[in-house]
């Protein structure tokens, strides 16, 4: 489990990425979608999304935005850029690569 | 409850900077725990139960107000500091081009021609190439503004303020008297070799373009800094 959460810790931003590249969303709603996708086998601290969201910003990866809720407190959304999926084709890639590598080292 | 979740998370940036950027994380922290809360008492949890649960799962938020700090030379984005560097370079660039337009221009009028107006004609060509690297240089100042100074809190961005304007005063007196020493050594210099005293005087006024360009690239430099 350690092992699983330490990669997972890893990929945090690509992870973002991919949420971002089907459509532009929010802090909860990536987490939901992390949760349903790995039956609710894994979350992230909020603090950790949050530090990711500020790398990826400051890097030009995405972009952000309020959105026009009436009701309630206004989300804030997030979009990625065209760095951003450059980005996410790239890292993508390196594990596409570190997975053949290491499957073939742990045979 | 959504009072209590505000609360909280209040507690929790206590010590955060006082910045925009903490107002605006706080606010997307609050609005997403709550949305969070309002999802478990949908699934049938305790008010209670579900409180403790959304709390729990904020984790250690002190690690993020680093970044709330904001450092201004980051406030750029990576690829707009490249542009602003790359039009910075060019109008240096082109700065230098017309001095050696000048001093070019000078020794053709020196050698071919004998009229002196030859050389007041050169002057104003030089002038005329100094104004698109001026323009560049205003436009890269005026380009992206600098908004991150009002994010810090007051006394600390006054404190910079001052300690930044020392240093740049005493690097500024001594770029002006390196300007009017060169300027003063060029006069002699060309009224001896050219005897033209009649003419050579206008290499002052070239000086004071040279003074009026130091301050302008330091005041650039003020507001980029």
């Amino acid at each position: 489990m350690s092992i699983t959460s330490d990669i997972l810790r890893g990929h945090t931003e690509t992870i973002i990425l991919a949420h971002l590249l089907e459509q532009d969303s929010y802090g909860y709603q990536i987490n939901k979608d992390i949760m349903k996708k790995t039956d609710n086998r894994c979350e992230l601290k909020e603090a950790t999304l949050y530090s990711a969201f500020r790398r990826l910003e400051q890097a030009g990866y995405i972009r952000t935005y309020w959105g026009d809720e009436t009701v309630g407190a206004r989300r804030r959304y997030y979009s990625i850029t065209e760095e951003g999926r450059r980005a996410y084709q790239s890292y993508k890639r390196d594990w596409e690569e570190a997975k053949f590598t290491i499957d073939q080292l742990l045979k | 409850m959504n009072e209590k979740i505000r609360k909280h998370i209040e507690e929790l940036f206590t010590n955060a900077p006082k910045t925009r950027k903490a107002m605006e994380l706080r606010e997307e922290m609050t609005q997403n725990t709550i949305e969070k809360y309002q999802d478990l008492i949908a699934e049938g949890f305790q008010e209670e139960a579900a409180y403790q649960n959304v709390i729990s799962s904020i984790g250690d938020v002190t690690e993020l107000f680093g970044d709330l700090e904001e450092r201004t030379p980051l406030s750029l984005p990576e690829k707009d500091r490249k542009k602003k560097a790359l039009i910075n370079s060019a109008a240096a660039g082109l700065y230098i081009f017309a001095i050696g337009a000048f001093l070019c221009g000078m020794a053709i009028t020196e050698i071919w021609f004998f009229y002196p107006e030859a050389a007041t004609i050169v002057i104003a060509l030089t002038v005329l190439l100094c104004i698109p690297p001026t323009c560049m240089l205003v436009y890269a100042a005026q380009m992206y503004p600098n908004y991150q100074r009002k994010d810090n809190t007051l006394v600390e961005s006054y404190k910079e303020a001052v300690h930044a304007r020392n240093k740049e005063k005493s690097v500024k007196a001594f770029v002006s008297a390196i300007v009017w020493l060169a300027t003063l050594i060029f006069y002699f210099l060309i009224s001896y070799v050219s005897s033209k005293w009649e003419i050579t005087w206008i290499i002052f006024l070239a000086g004071g373009c040279g003074q009026a360009i130091v301050c302008l690239v330091f005041s650039l430099r003020q507001k980029t800094a």
